[in-house]
This record gives C-alpha cells, structure tokens and sequence, in this order.
C-alpha cells in the first residue's frame, strides 16, 4: 500500500479492521478502531484513517463531518489512493459522478492496477454513459485479470454498446471456446449464448445468428426465445416455410399472444379475408376458450362476414358478462360501416331479449341469463358515449341502472358521460357514489381521486387517495413517495386552472425528480446484472433509461411546466401578489370576510397536520438511524418551495431544461417543437425559432399550432432589423424550402383552403387572419364561429378553445359575438360548465380567460 | 449506495465473507460477491496462447483507434477558425464554445454551413 505514511503492525490491524466494519455496515464499531488510532497523538492526523472515518460517517447520514474528515484526510496524504479512492465514493454517493471519476482517475495515479479502484470507474463510466472511457476501463480490466469472466463479459459488453459488433462478437467467441463443457440446465452459459446471439442480431448476421442457435440448441434453457428469435430470423431471411411452422407451434403454446399470429400470417403471405379467415376459425376450433382468434378476423373482415363473426363474438361475451367487451372492440370504430352493424346488431338484441329472453327472434335453444340484458344496455351506452351521442348514452345507462341499480360500472359509465359532456362537478359526484359501493376497490377509488382533480378538489382528492396510503403521512407525499406519476400530472392540471403556479411546478419538478431517480436506480444493475449474467435484459434496460424521459407521464409534466414558466414569463407575479386564483373583485365585502376565515382555518389545518407529519417523520428518521443496516438513499435534495418556483428569475431558462430531453426524445411530436418554437420567439433566437419550425414541419407539417408559428415567424424575420449576414443567408436558405416562396397572408389563404373543414385549423388560420390584417376581423369571426354539424372536429375541447380565443382578444373585440357563441354553445353542448349561461356560473368563464396562455406574443 | 464498496482491493476475501454477503441478500452488496461469483471462472483455465491471439487482437484494435481518432483530431486542429463566428454561432445557437468550434471546425470554419448543420 503505497502511502506516506504507513502505519506500524498493531494500528494497521485496527486500520483492516475499520475497513471492514465499514464494509459490513458495522459503522459504529468502526468509528470506535477509528478512535484507537486517531487517539494516538502520533498518528492523530493518519490521512488514510481520517478518510476512512469520514466514510463511515456519511453512511451514518452526517453528512458535513463526513466531508470534513474525507477532506483532512486527504490533504494530509495526498498521495494515497485510499484516500482518494475515498473521496471519490463520498462525492459518488452524493451523485456527484463527474467529479468522482476524478478522484477515481487521481486514485489510479498512485496505484494504477488497483481492481477495486477500476470496477468503481468502469461503473461510473457506463452510468455518464461515457462508453469509450468504460471500453478503455474494461480494457485495463482484462489485461489485469484475463481469468475473469467478468473481464470479458464487460469488455465484450463495452463494445457491443460502442456498436462495434464484430469486436464485441470476436471476444466473446474467445471467452467461450475458453469455456469447459457446460452443465446441463446451465442458466448462466445458456444467457451467455443467447446474448451472443443478441449481439449478432444486432449486427444484422441473421444467417450466423440462425446457425449459432441451431448449434447450441441444448446448450440454451430457455426455450421460448428460442424458438421466437428463430422464428423472427427465419421470416427475415424469407424462409416462410421454416417461419410459419414455428409460429404454428408458438400458437399452440399460446393461443392469446397477437405477435404469432401476425408472425403466422406474414410468413404464409396470408392476404386474402377469406383465407385468413379459415386460419382463425381452424384455431378457434383447436382452442374454443381462446379470445384472439375470435378477435383478430374481425379487423380484417367486412360486411356481412364481419357480421356474422362481430355477431358471434359480442353475444358470447354478452352472455358471459364481460365488463370490458367495448374496450376489447373499440379499435373497431375507427370504421363507421362497423360501427353502423354493431349498433343495429346491439339494438336488435335489446328487442330480442325483451321479447324472447334470447338474442335472436327465432328463441331457438337455452333462454340467456337475465343479466345479458343489462350488458347489452351497459354497451350500448359505452357505444353512444363514444360516438358522443350522450344523450342516448345516458338513456341505456340509465336502463341498466334500473335494471340492476347496484352494478358499480354502471355508475363509473355515467360519471364519464358526464366527463365527456363538460359537467366534472356531476361526474365527480357519481364516481363519487360509485366508490361508496366499495370502498376496499383501489381501482374505483383511484378513478375517484383522479374526477375530483379535474374539478380541481385538491383536498378531497387527497382525502379520497388517503384511504389507501400510508398511515401517518400525508397522502400527498406518499403518492409522490411512490412515484405515483398520474396523480402528480393531474395535479399540476388542476393548480394551473386555478393559477397556483408555484404549486403546480412543484409537482412537476417532482415527476422530473422521478425520472432522475428511475435513471439513478439503474447503479445498481450494472454489478448485478454482470454478475448474474442477464445480459439481454441488461442491455435492454440500459436503452430504456437512454430513452426513459420519452416517457408519456414525463412529456405531460414538461409540457405543462413549459405553458406556465411562458405564462410566468408574460405575466410575471406581483410583489405583493398572493400565488393564487382568489377573484377578490368579485366578491362583495362579506363574502371576502367568510373566504378570508376560510382559508385562516384551513392554513391552521394544514399546518397542524403538517406538524404531525414532522414529528411523524422524526419518528420515523430515528427509527431508521436505529436499524444497523440503515441505507442513506442519496443525497437530500434541495426542498422545492412552490412560491419560490412561481416566482424564478429565470422562467424561460427553466422551461428549457424541461423542454431539452423532449428534443431529443420526443422529435416526433409535433407540439416538442411549437412550445420550443414559443420559448425561443420571447428569446428572440431566432436561429433556433427556425430550427424549432423545421423539426415541427418535418414532423407534421398540417400541425395547426405549427402553422401559426410559420406565419408569426414569417412576420417576426421581416420586422427584424439588421441582422449578421451568415444568420441572414441560412434563414433565406431555409425559409425558401419550407415556405415555397409564400408571403403569410397566402400562407395562410392556401391553409384555410386545404383545412376548410377542421375546427381546429380554421381557428388557427383564422386568429392569423386576424393578425395579419385587422380589417379581417368580420370575416375571420364568422369563419371560427361557424358551428355547422358538417364540421370535423366539433368537439367540447376544440369548442371551447375557440370561444378562449374570442374572450383572450385574440380576435380582437367582439362582445356581442361571444355571447351569442356562448349561447350557441351551451344548446350545443347543454352540459358543459364552459358554455354555462351568466347567471348560473361567472367563475368558469372568467378563469376561461385567465388561463389562456396567449402563445404567441 | 456507498456502502457496498470496499475501498481497498480485498484481493482474497475470508470463507465467512460468503456467507456473510449471502445473508445480506440485497442485490447491490456488491463487490465482495461478485469476486466470488468470478473465482468459478478462475478454475477454468483459459489457455495461455488462446488468450495471447485474443489479446493481440484486441490490442491492435485498440491502438488503431486511437490512432485513427489522433488523425481525426489533428486534422480539425488545423483547421483556422475565426473567433466572431464562434462567438456568433455560441450567441444564436446557445451551445457551449466547445461544442460551437468544433462545428465550426467540421464545416472547415466556415460559419453558414455550421449553422445550417445546427438548425437542422
């Protein structure tokens, strides 16, 4: 052990023995060999021991001593690479991985073979996904111990990731021929193998990778992939013959599984209805039990054969009782000629029952159980609901609910009609009855929890999820604990309709905490997974976490965090300006006094409550520090204070580092590149403007938000002044190919004329219209005011953003128009708290207004 | 997370270090186990000249890389850049100097195909 300071037998004893209290986790009894030695007044300033105390402190959570005595210690000793092998851990377990692969590096300086000291790099390289660094690591690695398994696994691996495969194939092959005759039912050797195949296949050597699985076929345990990865290569190389045969069996095996029957009709160039057809009803015939072949020929089937197999299908699961019978079929309804016989097909079976108790008016065979009945009604409504014709919707359900008027989903449907027909707060309540009939349902109770957040009832929301979480903390932390995304998205949905921004910020600062911690949790794998020698899952988990933010939950939380750091950005909050939606004018002294008490009585809630959860929490923390194996789980991160958020110096800056990942991970989302079209415009870049229109164009160029941008942008390069020549010829250069010449105005003219039959362009091309000429304003109105049933997309979202657009002066003034669309409306859609009448709700249409984020400035 | 590590190489570990990681059963206690699970392989020899070939191999692939990336590298450094094109790409595209030179290097300095590169 090189050091400068080595210590004499006895204290070099206790020195071991601190290492391994630490590695034992027994930290306490190491601070007490710790002691002994530093105690000594001739080795009270021992380098490697001061390091190794602080270690063992920081496992114990205290933090800055920790830092205090890592840092002595090492100045003390600069030149042993304990010491900074040390500190190189401590800044790693505070997820400071940059500089710990520092230390690791000044570390190999004074002891450059040291294994331990490399696997630590090796793991951080491939982390910070610094790849090369980790091949020349595993290198190093090899070279150092080339009887390890490990060795060449990790070397290998190194490459395969680098996507040098003919490397990552060479070394592999040299470990195995080192390798002795397996044992039978060796999982590890037979992972190995079908990693290397992996890796084949990745190289595209499908004939190699068809011939080393033929090869090693007894060698491999694990059969199913087998034989799919064989079927996969035999389609791939045109071998229908070998495909389908295995793809026969892999049905055989699992009737259910979608993926073998496109991999059977692909490979039997299956294309005619009726021979496809035939094939499904052989199987049907083999597996009478199975859904999938009964399901899938009526994708591809038309007219009265679909008839007949829609026929057979929807009575069997009527008879049954299958709740989700509409979600299985809904794919269906993208095609109104099916939707048409289903709907005549479900009707007659209504009569039918009525009459005959049976599906069909002949009454052959067994009567149907009564509750066929109610099934039919529970579709039929699911079936209206979807085409929107909800009046009919709630009819059947209604049917259903005096036909049985207990029946749960019954009252999940109907909340959802309500949804849909722009009523949350009746919604709200009948999920809310619904959940009353068994509360011990988590599914119910979570659909609960999830109305009241889309009418904005935070607390009762909270209340409802309660149920379910953890005792003693506040359901609100427990669900962000769990990382439970949809709760946290709904939330900040529901905080910016109310304008608390800070708060909604924090949830979504929360969902990125997630995401962070999703990427941070892969550490652990990369021992693991090494060691046990899942390679294929290894790699497959490695390119999830390269891709994880592309993740739904995360776009919807960006998204909404971008729409309010603009928002904040345009309107930033007062000093003095409460964080919140209070529309103090409205309310007349008296009410303003209750409202007032009001909230003093729920801060005074909320704080006594909060206190419990600290003391809770202290509790708990102590309980922790107790429990010998106590395991600090990162660093603490800095608290997020939602008025601090609202009120950042930075909005824009912000909205950045959200919109970042969805640049690279979600290009192909349109909407990716309009909201960074709006950062960037109130940045004034505009270089990166028009980078932002040509990704967007690329990836919907009919996108109506999209257009908006062009035009705007069109506008904004013209208003501009001088600008630096090479940022002039690339914006000329650039501009010619996505606007073919156009000025705005016939831009937007040839828009209207290609979209006249969408809501949502003929909004866009209109306030556009508007924009660019005032005059406009009459015509532009009449055009996005136009209601006419022939119009597409005449839905209560479209509708309403609309009639914000009116109210948010986008059309500049037009009171009389709005009230008159407002009551267009409200006959339109009789439900819809947006389009509620004056008298019966002010409040909705006043936050209509607020909330409108006027995209372009 | 810090605590599975040993800071020193443990080159031979203890027989009841085994059965102790064994009892801590938790995926991540790393490396002590790990060691153990790879003595296994140690007992299967892998025979010198196999290794040497696959070394040499591996070696020559290594120092062709480097060398080709050293080419690669020498070669943009020669490229002559001019510093208000750097600054002007790092002021419209937002990007740190290192990455806006290199860019601008890879276009051979010259800044309106650098940008057109950046917008796309």
């Amino acid at each position: 052990m090189p050091t400068s300071n080595p210590l004499p037998p006895k204290e070099n004893a206790l020195f071991k023995r601190i290492l391994k209290c630490y590695e034992q986790k027994q930290y306490k009894n190491g601070l007490k060999f710790a002691k002994q030695i530093l105690s000594n007044p001739k080795f009270s300033e021992h380098g490697e021991t001061l390091a190794m105390k602080g270690l063992t402190l920081n496992c114990l959570g205290r933090k800055e001593e920790a830092y205090d005595y890592v840092r002595r210690g090492l100045r003390n000793d600069l030149k042993s690479h304990v010491c900074w092998h040390v500190y190189g851990l401590l800044q790693r377990s505070d997820r400071k991985y940059e500089e710990a692969i520092k230390c690791y590096r000044n570390a190999l300086k004074w002891d450059k073979d040291n294994l331990q000291i490399l696997r630590d790099l090796s793991l951080l390289q491939v982390q910070m996904r610094d790849l090369e660094g980790y091949r020349d690591t595993r290198y190093q690695l090899l070279v150092l111990r080339p009887g390890q398994r490990a060795s060449w696994i990790g070397y290998a691996m190194a490459y395969h990731l680098l996507k040098d495969y003919s490397m990552a194939l060479r070394i592999l092959e040299e470990f195995r021929k080192t390798q002795s005759q397996p044992k039978s039912h060796d999982y590890e050797h037979s992972e190995l193998l079908l990693y290397q195949n992996m890796v084949m296949r990745d190289a595209g050597m499908n004939q190699e990778a068809l011939q080393q699985l033929d090869h090693y076929d007894l060698q491999i345990v694990d059969r199913l992939s087998v034989s799919e990865t064989t079927a996969e290569i035999q389609l791939e190389l045109g071998r229908k013959m070998e495909a389908s045969s295995i793809y026969r069996d892999l049905i055989n095996r699992n009737p259910e599984n979608w993926a073998y029957y496109r991999g059977y009709e692909r490979s039997m160039a299956l294309e005619d209805p009726d021979e496809r057809l035939k094939f499904y009803k052989e199987i049907s015939e083999q597996f009478p039990r199975a859904t999938t072949p009964r399901r899938l020929p009526l994708t591809f089937t038309t007219g009265d054969t679909f008839r007949t197999e829609v026929d057979r299908f929807l009575q069997n699961a009527l008879r049954k009782g299958v709740p989700p019978l509409f979600v299985v079929l809904r794919p269906l309804y993208t095609d109104l000629d099916k939707v048409k016989i289903i709907e005549d097909l479900a009707l007659g079976y209504v009569d039918c029952l009525k009459d005959t108790g049976r599906f069909d008016k002949e009454g052959s065979g067994d009567a149907e159980p009564a509750t066929a009945l109610l099934w039919v009604y529970y579709y039929l409504a699911h079936h209206f609901d979807q085409k929107r014709q909800l009046q009919r919707a709630m009819e059947f359900v209604d049917l259903g609910l005096e036909h049985t008027p207990l029946l749960i989903e019954l009252y999940v449907l109907k909340a959802k009609i309500y949804k849909h027909g722009g009523d949350v707060d009746e919604a709200v309540r009948l999920m809310d009855e619904a959940q009353s009939l068994d509360t011990a349902d988590r599914y119910i109770n979570s659909k609960c929890a999830k109305y009241m957040l889309r009418a904005n009832l935070l607390q009762e929301a909270c209340d409802m999820c309660s149920k379910f979480t953890r005792e003693g903390v506040s359901a609100v932390e427990s669900l962000n604990e769990m990382q439970c995304m949809w709760f946290q998205t709904e939330s900040v949905a529901a905080y910016q309709r109310m304008n608390k921004f800070g708060d909604a910020l924090k949830k979504c600062h929360e969902v990125d905490r997630h995401f962070t911690e999703i990427i941070e949790d892969q550490f652990d794998f990369h021992t693991y997974c090494m060691r046990k020698m899942t390679l294929r899952a290894y790699v497959s988990l490695l390119r999830l976490e390269d891709k994880l933010r592309s993740h739904n939950f995360y776009f919807k939380a960006a998204k909404m965090a971008i729409q309010i750091y603009l928002h904040l950005h345009d309107h930033p909050l007062a000093d003095s300006e409460q964080d919140s939606n209070l529309d103090t004018e409205n309310l007349s002294p008296a009410e303003l006094k209750k409202m007032k008490r009001k909230q003093r009585k729920a801060q005074k809630k909320a704080e006594v409550e909060q206190q419990k959860q600290k003391a809770e929490m202290e509790r708990r923390e102590q309980n922790k520090n107790k429990a010998a194996d106590s395991e600090l789980d990162g660093p603490k991160e800095e608290e997020l204070v939602p008025d601090k958020l609202a009120r950042t110096e930075e909005p824009l800056e912000q909205a950045i580092k959200f919109l970042r990942p969805l640049q690279v991970l979600a290009a192909e989302n349109v909407e990716t590149h309009t909201q960074a079209y709006d950062i960037y415009s109130r940045k004034g870049k505009l270089l990166l403007m028009l980078q932002s229109i040509k990704r967007g164009f690329a990836a919907c160029p009919t996108d109506p938000k999209l257009h908006t941008c062009l035009v705007h942008f069109h506008m904004f390069v013209k208003s501009q002044g001088d600008l630096p020549t090479p940022v002039r010829t690339v914006i000329g250069n650039e501009m010619s190919k996505i606007y073919d010449g156009k000025d705005p105005k016939t831009l937007n003219d040839d828009f209207l004329r290609q979209h006249s039959n969408s809501l949502e362009h003929i909004l866009a091309g209109g306030s556009m219209m508007y924009k660019l000429d005032p005059k406009s304003q009459e015509r532009a109105v009449s055009m996005v005011t136009n209601l006419s049933d022939k119009l597409q997309g005449r839905s209560i979202e479209n509708v309403t953003s609309v009639y914000r657009s009116l109210c948010d002066g986008s059309f500049g003034e037009c009171d009389k128009t709005i009230e008159e669309y407002q009551k267009q409306c409200h006959d339109l859609f009789p439900h819809a708290h947006a389009f509620a009448l004056p008298a019966c709700n002010t409040k909705t249409s006043a936050e209509g207004v607020v909330l409108t984020n006027g995209s372009l400035s | 997370m810090a605590a599975e590590e040993e800071p020193v190489d443990l080159e031979e570990t203890e027989n009841d270090q085994g059965s102790k990681a064994k009892k801590s059963a938790k995926h991540d206690s790393g490396a002590a186990d790990l060691e153990k699970v790879t003595d296994y392989v140690e007992e299967a020899e892998i025979s010198s000249k196999n290794l040497d070939d696959a070394m040499k191999v591996v070696s020559d692939q290594q120092t062709r890389e480097t060398k080709a990336k050293q080419e690669k590298e020498k070669e943009l450094s020669k490229v002559k850049i001019n510093k208000d094109d750097v600054d002007l790409i790092i002021q419209e595209m937002e990007i740190p100097r290192m990455k806006a030179e290199r860019v601008l290097r890879e276009h051979k300095g010259n800044v309106v195909d650098a940008l057109t590169e950046l917008v796309n």
